[in-house]
């Protein structure tokens, strides 16, 4: 079984739990799963196995609670430090798979807003000048900001299991990051001094480029299993 | 970590290895069988971190099976490093549980033969 098939079963079986027993699963499933950069297959397999228990358990009439002791946080703890590391053939083609997907949609919609900026409010022009020096360079900058990003988020969602916050709050901060970082994307393009040398080509051409990326994306991942 | 959980930490590995020998078993149904052996303060989560410590080692493997009333469940069974940890854990058991039960017992008495 794929760690996807797992998944899909963890979520059909979790209707099985009641309502204390599948807070706590809950806490710590999304504990679990958020421990960076361990086996995403040995991670799931664990998760299934849990629930496996707890689901027989309850029939017996036990809490999980009695299972997994008090702290969800410090037996999950306790099951990270067991769970292997990713294996760099599982790594390596999911950092592509993100980093082609990334490109894909800058390339869209710089091609659709610059060709649709020139087209319908004559602003900018009908082709982009790029430089190949500083646009490689901000390609880079651009992903070591969404390395940051997503690292921030992923530590933001398990810092959100142990307080359980408001929910407008939640929804402000990752708003309001989420506007940093975009803003901070426009900025870095903005500001670069061009170097190196130019090519010009249509803005348009960068839409074909995005589509171009985005059908590669989605076969890596169709082949791959990815994310289904 | 307290004194008790200490000792149970090795001494579980051993009974898990031991218990995963006789036949490929899961876990709850692992649990089970500790707790009918009267390792009844054990918590039954515990044995979940130490079976991935044993995959880790390579010294059992877990197999996705069918098993015959429904949900596919992990089967632990023993690798060729599992069988030999197995026997020497027997080992180590063996000189150490008669030693440690005289210590315990006459401890005490004894101390005058010295």
């Amino acid at each position: 079984m794929n760690s996807k098939d797992i998944i899909r079963e963890n979520n059909e079986k979790r209707k099985l739990l009641n309502e204390e027993n599948l807070a706590y699963y809950q806490d710590m499933l999304v504990y679990i799963r958020l421990n960076g950069g361990k086996s995403e297959q040995a991670t799931e397999e664990v998760l299934l196995e849990l629930l496996e228990h707890l689901i027989q358990a309850q029939e017996e009439g036990k809490s999980a609670v009695e299972i997994f002791g008090d702290d969800p946080k410090d037996y999950s703890k306790a099951i990270i430090k067991e769970i292997p590391n990713e294996s760099n053939t599982v790594r390596i083609p999911f950092i592509a798979y993100i980093v082609v997907q990334f490109l894909a949609i800058i390339s869209l919609v710089n091609g659709i807003v610059g060709s649709g900026m020139y087209y319908f409010f004559e602003l900018g022009s009908s082709t982009t000048v790029v430089s190949l020096g500083s646009g490689f360079l901000i390609v880079c900058i651009n992903l070591f900001l969404l390395y940051l990003f997503i690292t921030f988020v992923l530590k933001w969602i398990k810092r959100s299991t142990d307080k359980k916050p408001n929910k407008w709050l939640e929804f402000l901060q990752l708003w309001l990051i989420s506007v940093v970082m975009i803003g901070t994307f426009i900025a870095v393009s903005y500001f670069m001094p061009g170097f190196g040398s130019e090519i010009r080509f249509p803005t348009i051409a960068f839409a074909g480029i995005g589509i171009a990326l985005y059908l590669i994306s989605y076969m890596m991942n169709k082949k791959l299993r990815l994310t289904k | 970590m307290s004194l008790k959980s200490q000792l149970l930490k090795g001494i579980l590995e051993g009974c898990i290895l031991s218990i995963i020998k006789n036949e490929p078993t899961y876990g709850y149904e692992l649990s089970l069988k500790l707790q009918h052996y009267g390792l009844n303060d054990v918590g039954e989560g515990s044995i979940y971190p130490i079976l991935l410590r044993l995959q880790k080692e390579k010294l059992i493997e877990g197999v996705m099976k069918n098993s015959q009333t429904g949900p596919k469940r992990k089967y632990y069974h023993l690798t060729e490093t599992g069988v030999i940890a197995l026997v020497e854990f027997t080992n180590h058991w063996n000189g150490l549980k008669d030693p440690v039960d005289r210590i315990i017992e006459q401890g005490g008495a004894s101390q005058n033969e010295f």
